[in-house]
């Protein structure tokens, strides 16, 4: 159940996101982007939960010598779907998630945060050359 | 010494990167500023080429940042790589001394340098790296970057301010929606496979194709890479932000733009479609190739009806990254070097067309090819740097394009794709045709005598001479063209097969190489 809501809240924000994007506003088409980039960074989080026992966390000789040199001892040819790195060997009841896409969703919401200043100070200046904000009045350019 | 060989790809990146803070914190001397960008970018540029011929002889350099070794990033320097590091740091360094008679004084002191370099840190990141998240992040870099390089200001005042901002907000948009596209794909992928370092993606792929068991969704995450590249590199559907961005961009940037940063988009394709994805590139390549065809129709159609001389080599990169695109697209090894060809030529001549038309535009005091003509009078520097553009574009010996297409065409037609070289070849001719139509009208005959006389303004050293010095490379990859052409077939080998890609990362232990002596010695 918890995973259906996640999954309907993901694809609502997406769609409210691309949605927006299409309007005629150009505040609006930036909103737009900021929803939009908080439904992917939503799906990047979403995408970290582990099930079962099968968690990331290398145990005795799991590690780096292999014949084949592959990073991580997982085989693939048993039991491809769900989410990878699995390992099994962990066997207490703990509660993992995956911490490596809190870093991935860390980083894009900083880069998030750099490009939408620098559209907003850029939809400022067009105002102000424009002055209006309708999207449908940039097509000095066309030809 | 040794240091500079141990850590020289991250040298690459860190140089230009430690430069832009330098240039803000040197904004109040701009003689100062001007003579170290200059000093720095040379260096830049010297190291580059270290970096190439160091690959050409050694192999793969396999760097990795920090200490947890290839569990970490890693930056991969193989020979693709360090070519394309190459091309970015030639134009930069060639740009960046354009600029200095280009670009209005007080922007120049204030943010192009810092941004300039910046850029060039981006660029070379996203051509280094070996993990595909780090791409993802110096693809930012590099975004915002030349985002805020486009509405610089210029001496001229031709282009208007208000077209700069509908440009740059139409490049944003656009490539923030790239963006948000590139994040989806790569969040998928670590979620399907559980790995971010592209060699460890690609051997796993290649495990779970060898066991038969390839998720449906790993397709759709190579289709929405293909969005993403295809962003980047201006194919059809995704170029309709190439044709408003050239032309209003300040020129230095029209040539870094055109000549590196469309590029990088068939960078990513070769990288992520043939060596992350190899087993299935079956079922990629023809819809590389339709799209690529359609490009090269759409382009140089497009290009026919222009009356604005950058907007014309705007539409005009957009065909010619076609033919990139079609060369990678079908397939064998040979039409993979003759795209890499195509890409190191096309590179250098639309570089040196977007400066000279910047050149034009000063002399011209205008954009409109109709109200030019005659220039070949007051301008013969000019004149002959841009018909030896034009004949590299439009594939007339003995400029570098003339072998780029030969090659392009000649292993189409062994690889038995005659109906797309077929296509390729009848654009190719309407290609001939408006570059040389515009060269007559801006050059030959006389100029209407209601607009006046040029002005006298002359023309500084440093706006011509990075132009005859790419002029003088366009004639010698004409000429001299062997050593490119057997760079780009090694590259080219490498890409269809990545084993020697794979193995070089993946196959170290961590910090410590003389290891693997012993290992490939106990093997």
């Amino acid at each position: 159940m918890n995973n259906a809501l996640l999954a309907l809240t993901i694809s609502l924000l997406f769609g409210i996101g691309t949605f927006l994007i299409l309007r005629r506003d150009m505040m609006k088409v930036i909103i737009g982007f900021g929803i939009l980039s908080h439904a992917t960074n939503l799906y990047i989080v979403a995408s970290g939960v582990f099930s079962g026992n099968k968690v990331p966390i290398l145990g005795e000789g799991q590690g780096h010598e292999l014949e084949e040199g592959i990073i991580f001892n997982d085989n693939l040819a048993q039991g491809i779907s769900g989410l990878a790195p699995q390992i099994t060997g962990v066997t207490d009841n703990a509660q993992f998630v995956d911490p490596l896409v809190q870093a991935l969703v860390l980083t894009a919401i900083v880069i998030g945060l750099a490009t939408t200043a620098f559209i907003l100070t850029l939809a400022y200046r067009a105002y102000e050359e424009y002055g209006t904000t309708d999207v449908r009045e940039l097509r000095r350019l066309w030809g | 010494m040794s240091f500079l060989m141990d850590h020289l790809p991250i040298l690459l990146i860190a140089i230009p990167l430690a430069m832009a803070p330098a240039m803000t914190i040197f904004k109040g001397q701009p003689g100062l500023q001007k003579v170290m960008d200059i000093g720095v970018n040379f260096v830049l540029l010297a190291l580059a080429f270290l970096l190439l011929k160091t690959v050409w002889d050694g192999g793969i350099i396999v760097y990795e940042v920090g200490e947890f070794g290839k569990y970490g990033i890693v930056l991969v320097a193989d020979l693709l790589s360090s070519m394309m590091v190459g091309l970015n740091c030639l134009l930069g360094f060639l740009g960046l001394i354009y600029s200095y008679d280009y670009i209005e004084g007080k922007s120049l002191n204030l943010t192009y340098h810092a941004l300039f370099n910046l850029m060039i840190a981006g660029i070379n990141g996203i051509f280094l790296t070996g993990d595909i998240f780090n791409l993802f992040v110096f693809f930012e870099i590099m975004l915002l970057s030349s985002g805020a390089l486009i509405v610089a200001n210029e001496t001229s005042t031709v282009t208007k301010i208000s077209d700069k901002m509908e440009a740059t907000l139409k490049y944003l948009v656009l490539n923030m929606l790239g963006s948000t596209v590139m994040l989806i794909a790569v969040a998928s992928l670590y979620a399907s496979i559980g790995s971010l370092n592209m060699a460890d993606i690609a051997m796993k792929i290649r495990l779970l194709s060898e066991a038969g068991a390839v998720p449906w969704h790993l397709y759709a995450i190579g289709l929405l890479f293909i969005i993403v590249f295809g962003n980047k590199a201006a194919i059809f559907p995704l170029h309709y932000w190439l044709p408003d961005v050239h032309p209003t961009a300040p020129s230095p940037i029209s040539a870094m733009l055109s000549g590196v940063i469309i590029k990088i988009g068939a960078y990513g394709i070769l990288r992520i479609l043939f060596v992350i994805f190899a087993p299935m590139k079956a079922v990629f390549a023809p819809i590389i190739v339709v799209l690529a065809l359609i490009t090269i129709g759409l382009g140089s159609v497009s290009a026919i009806a222009q009356t604005d001389v950058k907007r014309l080599l705007a539409y005009s990169s957009v065909s010619q990254i076609g033919y990139v695109l079609l060369g990678f697209g079908l397939g064998t090894v040979t039409t993979v070097a003759a795209g890499i060809v195509y890409l190191v030529n096309h590179a250098l001549a639309k570089g040196m067309l977007f400066l000279t038309s910047g050149g034009i535009i000063h002399h011209a005091e205008t954009r409109d090819m109709r109200k030019m003509g005659g220039m070949i009078n007051s301008s013969p520097l000019m004149a002959a740097a841009f018909l030896v553009g034009t004949m590299s574009i439009g594939g007339v010996p003995p400029m570098g394009g003339f072998i780029s297409k030969f090659v392009l065409f000649d292993s189409g037609l062994q690889a038995g794709a005659y109906i797309p070289i077929g296509i390729a070849l009848i654009f190719a001719i309407f290609t001939l045709f408006y570059m040389f139509r515009g060269w007559i009208y801006i050059f030959w005959g006389e100029r209407d005598p209601q607009y006046g006389e040029y002005s006298h303004h002359k023309l500084s050293m440093m706006m011509v001479g990075p132009i005859m010095v790419l002029a003088v490379l366009v004639l010698v990859c004409g000429i001299y063209a062997d050593p490119i052409l057997r760079m780009a077939e090694t590259i080219a080998q490498q890409i269809i097969d990545p084993q020697p890609y794979i193995d070089a990362v993946l196959n170290r232990d961590i910090r410590d190489l003389t290891s693997i002596a012993e290992y490939l010695a106990g093997e």
